[in-house]
């Protein structure tokens, strides 16, 4: 198909698609009058059932638990998938080198963004700590947080270079982050099943409103959450890494490479 | 004015739409998808949207305090999640195809065949067999 086709395709969809999105916009709610009942039901009601500040986490770990239970295994897949894809061209072999260009200097790394990061590392790791276990409390909760230890660790990478950074990055444990993760949600909502409760019902202490340790179940779960984010988003970057790595290196033991 | 978000919506999404149909890369073509889903970002948190409301956190303000609505924020969150995993999986595919073919032109794509068996063809293309892209540099 040619472009100059596939563009008349397009503004032929075009011509039937606006007058139907022209009417859905004209159909929809005033902007900023109100909100949906269900919503606002959530906000007038969830505080004193559930003892939590964050509507946000509520629902994501209690309301509509299910539901984020399978967003979990979509996040879950997709990593997954990207991993079977890289490894498979690749080979299981990993190498704590990465790929330089020939002809290209390696300039050293100056002092200061060393210093800036060594700084900077723990703190973001604490800060998406933070954010973590604040889920229920204040803005943040697992999927926040998790994204933001991730990218604690790249400070690694930019500060100390790769062979740090894969030293202290261990593809195994974040295979177990993961998928323990996912599982831990799980288990999270088939644990009340054995005491005679429903999928996901919040049977823990609730805690008091405002305080750290308020939510119950909620908050094991968002713990499980944090966990599978971190693990999912570091072994992104890790396999995307390993990419770079170097390409004359024969230590592809199953001869995977083509 | 009071349609304003929505209309920016629906241009966000026309304008993914005609680069992902315009697209002479795939990386661009990723690009673009992702301007598509920002498109439901400003939809989902439009609908949810309340003037002189906070956001849907009683911590500072007591419970009762008009709120955005939550349902809309879990959701657009969910969407992001979902949504980086799956640029990265969309990313890995573009990346084997140029392992394979050499290009990330959809144009100079051609439909997969298997591997070359002696044999028949299975079936005979009505196009002459075109110049295959030069293969990817030297990567093993």
């Amino acid at each position: 198909m040619s472009p100059r086709l596939r563009l008349c395709v397009l503004a032929l969809a075009a011509l039937v698609l606006l007058p139907c999105a022209a009417s859905a916009i004209g159909a929809l709610p005033e902007f900023g009058g109100r909100i949906a009942a269900y919503g606002a039901a959530i906000n007038a009601i969830a505080p004193a059932e559930r003892h939590v500040a964050n509507m946000v986490s509520a629902i994501n770990f209690d309301i509509r638990g299910l539901d984020t239970i399978g967003e979990e295994f979509m996040l879950l897949a997709a990593v997954t998938g990207t991993v079977v894809l890289l490894r498979g061209s690749r080979g299981e072999g990993t190498t704590d080198r990465a790929v330089r260009l020939p002809g290209r200097a390696a300039p050293r790394r100056s002092d200061l963004v060393v210093l800036a990061c060594r700084v900077a590392g723990p703190l973001t790791a604490l800060f998406g700590l933070y954010v973590v276990l604040h889920a229920t409390v204040t803005p943040g909760g697992g999927f926040q947080g998790g994204v933001i230890l991730s990218s604690a660790t790249l400070l690694i990478y930019l500060g100390d270079g790769y062979a740090a950074w894969r030293d202290s990055i261990r593809s195994h444990w974040l295979d177990g982050m993961e998928g323990g993760g996912a599982l831990l949600f799980v288990l999270c909502g088939l644990a009340p099943m054995l005491v005679g409760g429903a999928f996901l019902e919040n049977l823990l202490p609730l805690g008091r409103f405002r305080d750290l340790f308020s939510g119950g179940l909620m908050l094991i779960e968002n713990l499980g959450v944090a966990a599978a984010v971190t693990g999912g988003f570091t072994q992104l970057v890790l396999e995307f890494m390993e990419e770079t790595r170097e390409p004359d290196q024969p230590d592809d033991p199953d001869g995977a490479t083509p | 004015m009071s349609l304003l978000p929505y209309a920016v919506a629906a241009w966000l999404f026309g304008v993914g739409l005609y680069g992902i149909a315009t697209s002479r890369n795939y990386i661009h073509l990723i690009g673009c998808l992702s301007v598509c889903q920002s498109a439901t970002y400003v939809l989902l948190l439009g609908i949810g949207y309340r003037f002189d409301a906070i956001a849907p956190i009683f911590y500072d303000h007591p419970p009762g305090t008009p709120a955005v609505d939550p349902v809309m924020q879990a959701l657009v969150l969910t969407d992001i999640v979902v949504g980086a995993t799956l640029t990265a999986l969309l990313l890995v595919l573009a990346l084997q195809v140029y392992k394979r073919t050499g290009t990330l032109d959809p144009e100079r794509l051609r439909p997969m065949r298997g591997t070359r068996a002696p044999g028949p063809r299975p079936r005979s293309t009505d196009r002459p067999p075109t110049k295959r892209a030069a293969p990817p540099a030297a990567r093993s």
